[in-house]
């Protein structure tokens, strides 16, 4: 009961900050109180933003679209446009409650027109709704306009005495300058307000919801001020400011919102905006026969085409980059996008493994002296050396001689045998047969445009057919001595194209543990190169056991420090099959990310006085498998771990310059050459950067048994926290 | 310098030797026994001047060199490898700590292994309780230790049950199965027979006590084996009995152990050729138990886990013996014996070995037949009979190759103290690892009643 209220709640709450794409708490406060600035017209507004949002459970729409007020803000615009225009009567309440449930179904009918072109509604519906609304109630004579504010002073008086009228005087003669005022009348404008006030009031809004908004906002305008200079006209001409506000949304939109904010997006906000000037200006005039303003639908329709433009791209831009996730804020879109970017752009999508089992060692890489080359030059050869660096053992004259030959060789990835040569015989020591340069071959097709290809197999030795599936892991055959192989060894590539033959690609391997000369690192993806000891990562049952996030798993803490006593974890997936672990206690969410031997958490929302949020912290990246003393290095998104105050600044300049940063360290037990023991212990540290500066803010040891997580302690600012792992 | 104050000669005995005047035997006249002057760069004279003569050295880098080795042969074919330490080949802790560095567990056959697996570290999870000689005291704390208890008997398994049903954890075991692996001896004294059904009747009862954890399979099928096909059978047999639990009780086993046996480079006594030219290579015993495993319908290829328990190839290169020869004479028979200062007290393997003796420095080309005795009082301490060897005189060094293992754990207080043993580690410093017995080693452990104590 508790969190459905709550869900309401939010819904109802976010209907008001989503006007600006927001769903900052504080920013729908303000908004809300905004609205209320004419009692008779808030009211009408909440009215519609209930109905949409009772209506919408009622048929049964997605709760987290009603939850996020993706549905109530257009109907609350509706209201708050006829609450403007009409006096208060039953029919109105009655037309108001009929024009937000209308004005869902339109939101709904065009998510599912529009969405089928990954584009939002935007303020489609509220444009379209009143529009029919303004049509229509010409024809209801039981309504009648409103007189409202056309006696400012008399209805200032009545409300708040000589006091307020002395208030609204003074404010009145406080000079500023035009362009300024003309500001702040558009932002206003948005909730049909039209005093500087509710425009102040609504930019300081934006200044907590999005300090990269705000300054879009600015750009946006002034950026429209100029176009209309420009052109001889002046945008704070009564019956342009009540337009002002589509450049401002534009600006937010496109500079920020749905385009990960940097340098190109601002300079598209100045190209953009004069084109809503010119649909502004346009659609007006045609509009203006039937007697209907434009609203926002320069805005609506510029942005649409605009995002609707940016998805036919066939090259991948560096810049003017979309959202992965939408998380409803300029800054928070940027700053993890820049950090999934660091932690996942090499990634692959179908990772590829080692395709053999143990130690092997790279003796030709990418580019290499002898055979990769041109066409074939991302490819790898793989041999086994013992400790002296040989790769073989008495004099190397015979195959057997060589240590990996007869080895298993199997597939890098899950597949389906594409091609097989099978019967090209085995060369002498030495020798090379270059009329079948690439002797016995299996090709594996992984995806339409991914295939890769194992060469110089040992004759007869593999024992599938074109056609079979084959998994991870799963035997393909044994290295050999054939083709253009003077000695045994693998020679492994990734192509596009399903031929023997077909060129290369440069493709990386994922999570494999490499010693480069004599340090041992845990590679997540990469290119091994010449001389680099390969091996699969050994995964540790405890440490497994410990971070494997599956479905269903719960965990429940008792807290000493922080929060509840007794917190309770469950993992689920939502319906964009994310993994994300749940604290209900808190209400706070954890995002995973599981690789082959990894997990890495993405996300976190909720409370930041939570376990759950210190454990995102503690264990944001956690291999598997360790070797004594490895350290594991990663870098959050500033957002998680500074505090909003302390970004006020970095938030401005963020798309521009980050001199703030987040940087995680875990480090494995040093073993001291003991086995691998059966309680281990991990420290990560988090630690906050400024101009360089190094600062650790938080210490947190993960210690871990048989069982699993054992228990939790945390060192930070808020003192010193312990979680027991109650099992 | 020059000729007159130039180093004379050394003196050399002279010989007689019968001069075969036909065709050379099939090796040639002459067997040449290089001398091994030190060890990874250590003077062995040196060495026997600091800890003493006789001397035990062992060599870290060899250790480390071998198992790593082993381990590339069983890594590089199949995907889950372990070896477990087998402590009764070299319990010295210095030698397991080294093998426990390299990620290898403890497998140990006897309550005082166990502690000493457990004073070496050694988690109680990670040791292997195998043998049949385990007190109701050992099981109970190896059930407490959730250690892998390697059933060898019905009695044991009947213990283990009625300890269940007390304790508060669930007793992790695995049985040690017997079998027909064509070589003979078949060992059919530990374990459970697999021919005869008796397996299947032990893994019964164990999955019909719901209070066990049936986790691996085991077998040791004989030592010292020097063909590989006998692993192969005992593997597929393992194979076979995994895959039926996994038939008939839907239960996954986590791990086979195949036990260890593999022989190293040494000679057993009667083989005709060197055991450093007959000895399988790791890679070979590796290739025939994976692919067997390999090939096996395991479901979702959830491969087990292979567990090794060699002992003997992994130690057993990296232990040497330098000693002093205390004597020489000519027997009755008119053959030449060299009297050394180590016997079968020291090295208990020169029941089974042909050693491989050699010479500290170079003395002299020619070798006589000779037949080489320890310091005991005693007419079995024969350490090699009839070995072409080049003549030694007292004084002179000697050292045997190839005794790392056993012969610490087998050797006898018999006579006389047991020397020093040193390790040469890494960066070839020297390290005592085992401090020689004294009369106070004796006077610590025995009790002399007061009525003996006073003189007279």
């Amino acid at each position: 009961m508790g969190t459905s209220t709550n869900w309401f709640y939010q819904g109802v709450l976010n209907s008001y900050s989503q006007i600006f794409f927001s769903d900052n708490r504080g920013f729908s406060y303000i908004l809300f109180v905004v609205s209320f600035l004419d009692v008779m017209a808030g009211l009408l507004g909440l009215l519609s933003v209930l109905v949409t949002t009772i209506t919408a459970y009622g048929v049964g729409l997605s709760h987290h679209s009603i939850q996020k007020g993706y549905y109530g803000f257009n109907s609350l615009l509706v209201g708050l446009g006829i609450g403007m225009y009409y006096s208060p009567s039953l029919q109105l309440l009655f037309l108001v409650i009929i024009a937000a449930i209308f004005t869902l179904f339109l939101s709904v009918a065009l998510e599912g027109v529009i969405g089928k072109y990954y584009l939002p509604h935007l303020s489609l519906p509220f444009v379209f709704g009143l529009w029919m609304l303004m049509l229509s109630t010409r024809e209801f004579y039981a309504l009648s306009l409103h007189e409202r504010w056309i006696f400012t002073l008399n209805d200032l008086y009545v409300i708040g005495g000589p006091y307020l009228v002395n208030i609204y005087q003074w404010w009145n003669e406080i000079s500023i300058p035009v362009s300024v005022r003309a500001y702040f009348l558009s932002l206003g404008a948005i909730l049909f307000q039209t005093s500087v006030f509710s425009g102040v009031l609504i930019a300081i809004g934006l200044l907590v919801y999005s300090r990269i908004a705000f300054t879009l906002s600015i750009l946006g305008f002034y950026g429209a001020w100029f176009f209309y200079l420009l052109i001889g006209a002046e945008l704070s001409a009564v019956g342009y400011s009540y337009v002002g506000f589509n450049y401002i949304l534009t600006a937010i939109a496109v500079g920020g919102f749905f385009i990960i904010p940097g340098l190109a997006s601002y300079f598209w906000v100045l190209l953009v905006v004069p084109m809503v000037a010119i649909v502004a200006i346009s659609l007006s005039s045609v509009l203006y026969i039937v007697q209907l303003p434009v609203y926002a639908l320069p805005f609506n329709v510029v942005v649409l085409i605009f995002l609707y433009v940016l998805q036919f791209r066939v090259r991948n831009t560096e810049s003017m980059s979309t959202y992965f996730v939408q998380r409803n804020s300029p800054e928070r879109n940027f700053y993890a996008y820049i950090s999934y970017k660091q932690r996942f752009a090499e990634h692959s999508e179908i990772p590829l493994s080692l395709p053999f089992f143990g130690e092997w060692v790279v003796t030709q890489g990418h580019n290499g002296e002898y055979t990769h080359k041109s066409d074939w030059k991302h490819a790898w050869d793989f041999e086994i050396a013992d400790n002296d660096g040989l790769t073989y053992k008495n004099k190397g004259d015979y195959p057997e001689d060589y240590y990996c030959y007869n080895k298993s060789i199997i597939a890098p990835a899950d597949g389906v045998i594409e091609d097989i040569v099978n019967d090209i015989p085995e060369n002498i020591i030495g020798t090379r047969n270059l009329e079948h340069n690439w002797g016995n071959t299996v090709v594996i097709k992984h995806s339409d445009t991914l295939y890769t290809k194992l060469c110089h197999l040992k004759k007869d030795s593999i024992k599938l057919k074109i056609g079979d599936k084959v998994r991870q892991g799963e035997i393909l055959g044994l290295c050999g001595n054939s083709g253009n192989s003077p000695v045994p060894h693998l020679h492994f590539q990734v192509q596009t194209t399903p031929f023997i033959g077909s060129k290369t690609i440069s493709y990386p391997l994922s999570t494999y543990r490499r010693q480069r000369g004599n340090q041992l690192e845990l590679i997540e993806v990469g290119i091994p190169e010449k001389g680099d000891k390969v091996s699969d990562i050994q995964v540790n049952d405890i440490i497994k056991k410990g971070f494997l996030l599956v479905p269903g798993r719960v965990f429940e803490f008792k807290v000493n420090g922080l929060g509840p006593d007794h917190v309770r974890w469950e993992v689920k997936v939502d319906s964009a099959l994310n993994t994300y672990i749940e604290c209900e206690t808190t209400d706070s969410k954890v995002f995973v990310e599981t690789g082959s031997a990894i997990i890495y958490l993405v996300h976190f929302e909720g409370d930041r006085n939570s376990l759950l949020y210190h454990f995102y912290l503690s264990s944001y990246k956690v291999c598997f498998g360790f070797d004594s003393g490895q350290i594991l290095h990663d870098e959050f998104p500033v957002n998680q771990v500074f505090t909003q105050a302390n970004l006020l600044l970095q938030d401005f300049i963020a798309p521009f310059y980050l001199f703030k940063k987040a940087t995680f360290k875990l480090k494995y037990p040093e073993l001291n050459g003991k086995i691998s023991p059966n309680e281990l212990v991990l420290n990560s540290e988090i630690c906050a950067h400024s101009f360089g500066r190094e600062k650790p803010v938080i210490h947190a040891t993960t210690t871990l048994d048989i069982h699993g997580i054992k228990s939790i302690e945390i060192e930070s600012s808020i003192g010193r926290v312990t979680a027991i792992c109650e099992r | 310098m020059d000729a007159n104050t130039s180093k004379r000669l050394a003196f050399e005995r002279p010989v007689i030797k019968k001069i075969n005047a036909g065709m050379p035997a099939k090796f040639g006249h002459q067997v040449r026994h290089e001398p091994i002057s030190n060890i990874n760069g250590v003077s062995i004279p040196s060495l026997l001047k600091d800890y003493g003569s006789p001397l035990f050295v062992f060599s870290e880098k060899k250790i480390r060199q071998t198992y790593q080795n082993a381990y590339r042969a069983f890594s590089t074919r199949y995907p889950k490898v372990l070896f477990a330490w087998s402590y009764k080949t070299n319990y010295l802790d210095s030698i397991c700590r080294i093998f426990h560095q390299e990620g290898a567990w403890a497998e140990v056959v006897s309550g005082f292994e166990y502690e000493k697996a457990l004073n070496n570290g050694v988690p109680g999870d990670q040791i292997i309780f195998n043998g049949p000689d385990k007190s109701i005291a050992d099981l109970q704390r190896a059930v407490e230790n959730q250690s892998l208890i390697h059933i060898d008997h019905f009695d044991e398994l009947y213990d283990i049950i009625e300890i269940s049903e007390t304790s508060t954890k669930r007793p992790k075991v695995a049985i040690r199965v017997n079998m027909d692996t064509g070589i003979y001896p078949a060992w059919d004294r530990f374990g459970f027979n697999y021919e005869n059904g008796e397996a299947w009747e032990a893994l019964n009862r164990i999955m019909h006590a719901k209070q066990l954890e049936l986790v691996g399979l085991h077998t040791h099928i004989g030592t010292y084996i020097m063909s590989t096909e006998p692993y192969k059978v005992a593997t597929t047999k393992l194979t076979e009995l995994t895959l039926g639990l996994l038939e008939k009780f839907d239960h996954s086993i986590q791990y086979i152990d195949i036990g260890g046996g593999f022989a190293s480079k040494n000679t057993l006594k009667g083989g005709y050729y060197p055991g450093t030219d007959t000895t399988p290579e790791f890679e070979e015993y590796a290739d025939a138990i994976s692919s067997v495993l390999l090939k096996a319908k395991f479901r979702n290829n959830n491969l087990p886990l292979l567990i090794l328990e060699t002992g003997r190839a992994l130690i057993d290169d990296a232990g040497y013996l330098a000693g002093t020869v205390l004597a020489t004479k000519r027997l009755a028979s008119g053959q030449r014996a060299t009297i050394l200062d180590a016997g079968v007290n020291l090295m208990f393997t020169s029941f089974w070995y042909d050693h491989d003796i050699r010479p500290v420095s170079k003395v002299t080309d020619q070798t006589e037949e000779t037949i080489f005795f320890g310091p005991l009082c005693m007419n079995i301490d024969v350490i090699r009979k009839n070995m072409m060897f080049p003549l030694l005189k007292k004084g002179d060094h000697y050292v045997v190759q190839r005794v790392g293992a056993y012969n610490n754990t087998q050797w006898l207080q018999f006579i006389t103290y047991r020397p020093n043993v040193i390790l040469i580690d890494k960066k070839d410093e020297v390290h005592l690892i085992r401090n020689k017995e004294t009369l106070d080693t004796f006077k610590s452990m025995e009790v002399v009643p007061e009525f003996l104590k006073s003189k007279g």
